[in-house]
């Protein structure tokens, strides 16, 4: 089963989709097995987080502007300089992230969210999660 | 009773005119696609932060579209953006300027020509990029003396149409400086990609309302003209991008009807023009787009040709912008983009004026006239490329 979810980022960042992969478990009715998520772009990844200090958040999203700036001297010039940076940001990060489902809950921790990131906001994007396993 | 073949030229010439301007929707719904990649690629993201500074340069209607698109261009793009006949351009641009200078680098030099042979603005183009501006010749010809002269080239070639006063070449060149603008804007992310493409998307989505407005305008400006008679002289009125707007309509009359015509702003025309002695015969043409930054004072000057006597039509986007029998209303859209709808009456009025004075266009070439054959007159003077 694959489930789509649109979501509209309203600037550079993460969004928190955990709610998402947890409606997705909950309609599948999987107890056991894989939840994957997945962003069909290009200039967006998905990330666990710790969701307790929304500064944490800043710093995230801070350091990885540090590592990859938007630079106007990208070879790839076709659309705008922050999506150049944010192709090679999506790439460093991943497009996709896989959890185990045990007693149907996802295998993360207390202090793990899973997070859209998007690199080249305000977009209109989505959110696939395909699940696997034994109901 | 035979026609005489002046009345078959007139009216050939009429047909060809309406051609060109059925056709706009046609050639907006090929043409943005088209312009729109080359657009992209014409200037690299560095060149584009480097910017400081935009002229947009032409003579005639690429002034004219210049004009339009200027307004546009500093919101896309947040620059000082400044529209400039070519003469301003080649003669009292770069006085007391050192050539090559690092600084000329940040200054953007569009100059639009259509036929690239303008002599003063290939005279221009030659002196900026000798300043060190970033040239970029927008034009439908690339081996042209202008695209040849310029360090990069916007190609907004078109289809070939019938010989009528240029329209669709006006409207290309609208196409090709908004296209450039909102790049420019997307690269400095001034808005977002998405912005920018709904920006292209207005664009594009202007082929129907302008056929629409073709089909719907005949009759109401054959009316204005009959019920206006004979007239000499007219005042084309509008702000902003309409000033532009009105500009073109000016330029048409005069080229294919022998009108003299001329544009003002509309806070101008308050100053100026509105002391003109013998109002009733002087028919006046306001471009006003309803939620246009210039729109209250467009509204008063409604209401100030009323109280003169002008014979007067409203070209607008809003019914309840001015008395009905005064007005002809177009699609709304965007009022950066006004000016590609606003092409469509204007150019009818023209076309309709000429037929009815019996006049040819370009007065034929001949008598008087003869020296703008093979548009000498602007192609042949002299060049100086030294300041």
């Amino acid at each position: 089963m694959l489930k789509t979810y649109p979501l509209e980022t309203d600037r550079n960042g993460l969004f928190d989709i955990t709610e998402m992969a947890d409606r997705a478990l909950a309609d599948s009715g999987v107890r056991s097995g894989i939840l994957l998520v997945s962003v069909p772009h290009s200039t967006a990844a998905v990330t666990v987080v710790s969701p307790w200090d929304p500064r944490g958040f800043e710093d995230v999203h801070d350091e990885i502007c540090r590592l990859i700036p938007t630079r106007v001297d990208f070879k790839h010039q076709h659309d705008t300089p922050q999506d150049a940076a944010g192709h090679i940001k999506a790439a460093v990060v991943g497009h996709s992230r896989s959890f185990y489902i045990e007693d149907g809950k996802i295998g993360i921790g207390h202090s793990q969210k899973i997070y859209f990131w998007e690199f080249d906001g305000p977009r209109r994007r989505s959110v696939q999660i395909k699940v696997l396993g034994i109901v | 009773m035979q026609p005489t073949p002046d009345d078959t030229i007139v009216t050939q010439a009429l047909n060809d005119f309406l051609i060109q301007i059925r056709s706009l929707g046609t050639l907006v719904r090929d043409e943005v696609p088209r312009i729109e990649p080359r657009s992209r690629s014409v200037l690299a993201t560095p060149e584009i932060y480097g910017l400081r500074q935009i002229v947009l340069a032409g003579s005639g209607d690429s002034y004219i579209a210049a004009a339009c698109a200027a307004p546009a261009w500093r919101a896309w793009t947040g620059l000082p953006v400044q529209a400039m006949v070519s003469m301003e351009a080649s003669r009292y641009l770069d006085l007391g300027q050192a050539p090559r200078s690092a600084r000329a680098r940040g200054l953007l030099v569009v100059s639009v020509s259509s036929s690239g042979e303008g002599a003063r603005l290939v005279e221009a183009t030659h002196r900026l990029r000798a300043l060190g501006a970033i040239t970029v010749a927008t034009t439908a010809n690339a081996g042209s003396r202008l695209g040849l002269s310029a360090e990069k080239v916007l190609d907004i070639a078109i289809p070939p149409s019938t010989p009528a006063p240029g329209v669709r070449s006006y409207a290309a060149s609208l196409l090709g400086l908004y296209l450039l603008g909102i790049r420019l804007g997307e690269v400095l992310m001034r808005y977002t990609m998405d912005e920018a493409n709904r920006l292209r998307g207005q664009l594009g989505e202007l082929a129907d309302p302008l056929s629409r407005a073709a089909l719907e305008s005949e009759q109401p400006v054959q009316v204005h003209l009959e019920r206006w008679g004979s007239f000499d002289t007219a005042d084309v009125l509008g702000s902003g991008p309409a000033l532009g707007s009105a500009a073109f309509a000016a330029a048409k009359l005069v080229e294919a009807a022998g009108v003299h015509a001329s544009a003002q702003d509309a806070e101008e025309f308050h100053h100026l023009n509105y002391f003109v002695d013998r109002p009733q015969a002087v028919p006046a043409v306001l471009f006003a787009s309803a939620r246009a930054a210039g729109a209250t004072r467009s509204r008063e000057l409604v209401a100030t040709l009323q109280e003169l006597g002008r014979p007067h039509l409203v070209v607008s986007d809003d019914a309840r912008f001015a008395p009905a029998a005064q007005q002809l209303v177009l699609p709304q859209v965007h009022e950066f983009f006004a000016p590609l709808l606003h092409a469509v009456p204007a150019a009818l009025l023209a076309a309709y004026a000429a037929a009815r004075r019996d006049a040819v266009h370009y007065r034929g070439h001949r008598g008087p006239w003869r020296g703008a054959q093979g548009a000498g007159l602007v192609r042949n003077s002299v060049i100086e490329l030294d300041p």
